[in-house]
């Protein structure tokens, strides 16, 4: 495929197209943080954004989702994807969502998923500036984002545009693209690999030497007890990760008492009951009792136990898990760090 | 499109209260079409505004076009279920999940162990044998529960203690003053009869009881992948997503329910 230019200047018309064209999900600014939300108009945008509070997910799997509305007996499906774009979503959370696609995928296709993804075209973006706790250079790196219909990097400009899938080539239409020239890839690659290098956190070892230590320290009943001493068993460390996808499903019903919804909501694995079944008069089971064993199920989902079927660790290092924990013991880095000097 | 979530409507054509807490429902499909599960398999069960739950076969699919569900009241799910009766509705997604290997079980001796409320998806693979008898060898059946009140299928039990089908060994931990039989926990019923190295062994029940039954079975010399293992977790969505029913990484709603033992010794997370 070819490689396209787009001037500084001429950025806010095509995004203004694009919101023109199709509903446009873009990093805006929240006080001093940002979000993925609708874009009104492209004078919200912000391309320069570190992170958001939330990964992108929720644009095919929000934390509230109505799978299907029920009237007395009768179910209706609730699958009614909406073409649109996300705009402007940082490589290492396209990661995430081409796990996410395949996990969804695999075994039993789940379409609540599946449609709202399908009808979403990705433009990903270069990241041009790294948060206080990325460390997504030296995580999974044998993986490359896959699912983006383009790439778009910054340079000093404006951007070069990649398309990698026909819907990508089509949004070129609605800018004014020039072809892009050798020197202007170049610079491309420069700052991407600049950006790559500005990650704060490292992981020292190889996807391989960390699965296989994590897996191995399993028993290790003192390092998880320890790393675990300060846990809320809040679960925001789930909530704001990109690979995440537990979730829970409940039935609401509407005020008028014969209809309803039955919806699926994010659910956290480090929450108190998530393992948790009730026996009735025998009393309950909690598969995780301790918080040490639900803290460890969580690093042992991100370091070794998808990894076969990911080809990669399920962490993209986006560091948001490490930033959401008030007590600041769930960077991943810093636990597998000490785990592989153990 | 497919939504895997959208149940099919089963309608109640029997509904017996068999214990205090549980009811035995049997059902069948509202559209006219067979539930075509293997036993050992489950399916989430639900009601429209109260939510669903993941529940076993209780019947054997070589029995009619209707299929047995027990449901024990332990929340707001099964308690509305609970309340309803023959002729309502009842809303199912299944079956989901693996049974029982059969072939893994024909032409041997086969012993089942159930504890509990875990009589009712070994009632499936029960009904399955007594059905195609001359399939399988020698044909064991232990069954443990607390007390006589909380035994479950009673004419099935009545049944199986005079059948020439199955030799039926059965205790309560505790018994009660018209209670003759063994009282004493499941494993005590070792004593009662001889286990042959060959024996494909099939256990279900409350969490506790694996560890000291599959004890008893290694002393009797049966290996451990002739060891089959019908687990229970927390479970959401029963098709490999939710994340609740994991054993480090494994599924049981996919994976499992049924397992066998060699498959899953090395998992630390595997008997709670
Ligand atoms: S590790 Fe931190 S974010 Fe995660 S549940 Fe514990 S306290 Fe909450
Ligand atoms: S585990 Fe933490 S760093 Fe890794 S992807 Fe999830 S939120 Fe990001």
């Amino acid at each position: 495929m070819s490689y396209f230019f787009l001037k500084e200047s001429d950025l806010k018309d095509f995004v203004r197209k694009l919101i023109s064209s199709a509903p446009v999900i873009a990093p805006v600014a929240r006080k001093n943080k940002f979000v993925f939300a609708d874009l009104e108009s492209p004078d919200e945008l912000r391309l320069d954004y570190d992170i958001t509070i939330l990964p992108p997910k929720k644009a095919f799997f929000p934390p509230n989702q109505t799978l299907l509305s029920f009237k007395e007996n009768k179910a209706t499906s609730a699958i009614r994807p909406r073409e649109q774009i996300l705009f402007g979503v940082h490589t290492y959370d396209v990661k995430a969502i081409d796990m996410l696609d395949l996990l969804f995928a695999e075994n039993n296709a789940d379409n609540n998923y599946l449609a709202n993804r399908k009808a979403t075209t990705i433009v990903a973006m270069t990241p041009q500036a790294v948060s206080g706790r990325a460390f997504w250079e030296s995580v999974g790196k044998t993986v490359q984002p896959n699912g983006h219909d383009a790439l778009m990097t910054k340079i000093r400009e404006g951007y070069v545009f990649e398309p990698r899938t026909p819907q990508g080539t089509r949004l070129t239409k609605s800018g004014i693209f020039s072809q892009a020239s050798s020197g202007q890839l170049d610079e491309a690659s420069k700052c991407q690999s600049e950006i790559a290098a500005k990650c704060p956190e490292k992981l020292s070892h190889s996807t391989r030497e960390i699965s296989d230590k994590m897996r191995a320290s399993f028993n290790n009943e003192k390092i998880w007890h320890t790393a675990s001493l300060d846990c809320f068993s809040c679960g925001t460390c789930n909530i704001v990760c990109p690979t995440c996808y537990c979730f829970d499903v409940q039935d609401q019903w509407n005020l008028d008492q014969v209809s309803g919804a039955r919806y699926r909501t994010w659910d956290a694995c480090l929450t108190e009951d998530f393992a948790k079944i009730s026996l009735g008069p025998a009393g309950a089971e909690n598969f995780r009792e301790e918080r040490a064993e639900r803290f460890r199920h969580r690093m042992m989902r991100k370091a070794t136990y998808l990894n076969s079927r990911l080809g990669g660790p399920a962490c993209v290092g986006c560091g948001r898990c490490s930033e959401g924990c008030v007590p600041d013991i769930a960077d991943p880095v810093k636990i597998i760090n000490n785990v592989m000097e153990s | 499109m497919n939504n895997c979530f959208v149940p099919m409507e089963a309608e109640i054509l029997r509904a017996d209260q068999v214990t205090k807490s549980e009811k035995h429902f049997t059902l069948r499909m509202k559209n006219g079409c067979r539930m075509d599960f293997a036993p050992g398999q489950i399916l989430e069960a639900s009601l429209f505004g109260f939510g669903e739950i993941p529940l076993g076969f209780a019947s054997s699919p070589t029995r009619k076009d209707s299929f047995d569900l027990v449901v024990r009241t332990v929340g707001r799910v099964s308690g509305a279920i609970n309340k309803l009766e023959k002729g309502q509705s009842v809303f199912v997604r299944g079956p989901l999940g693996h049974g029982f290997d059969l072939d893994r079980l024909r032409g041997h001796d086969v012993l089942i162990i159930a504890g509990g409320i875990g009589l009712c998806p070994t009632r499936s693979l029960i009904q399955y044998i007594l059905d195609r008898r001359s399939e399988f060898k020698g044909f064991k059946l232990f069954f443990g529960s607390k007390s006589p009140q909380d035994q479950l299928f009673l004419d099935d039990l009545s049944a199986w203690r005079n059948s020439p089908d199955v030799e039926y060994h059965e205790t309560v931990d505790k018994g009660d003053p018209g209670w003759t039989g063994n009282v004493g926990v499941i494993t005590t019923l070792f004593q009662k009869t001889k286990i042959t190295p060959d024996t494909r062994t099939v256990i279900c029940g409350p969490p506790i009881m694996y560890k000291f039954v599959i004890k008893e079975l290694e002393k009797s010399g049966v290996p451990h992948n002739h060891i089959f293992v019908d687990l229970e977790r927390r479970m959401k969505c029963g098709i490999g997503k939710c994340g609740h029913c994991q054993i480090n990484d494994k599924y049981v709603c996919i994976d499992g329910p049924v397992f066998s033992f060699d498959q899953i010794k090395h998992l630390e997370e595997v008997f709670g």
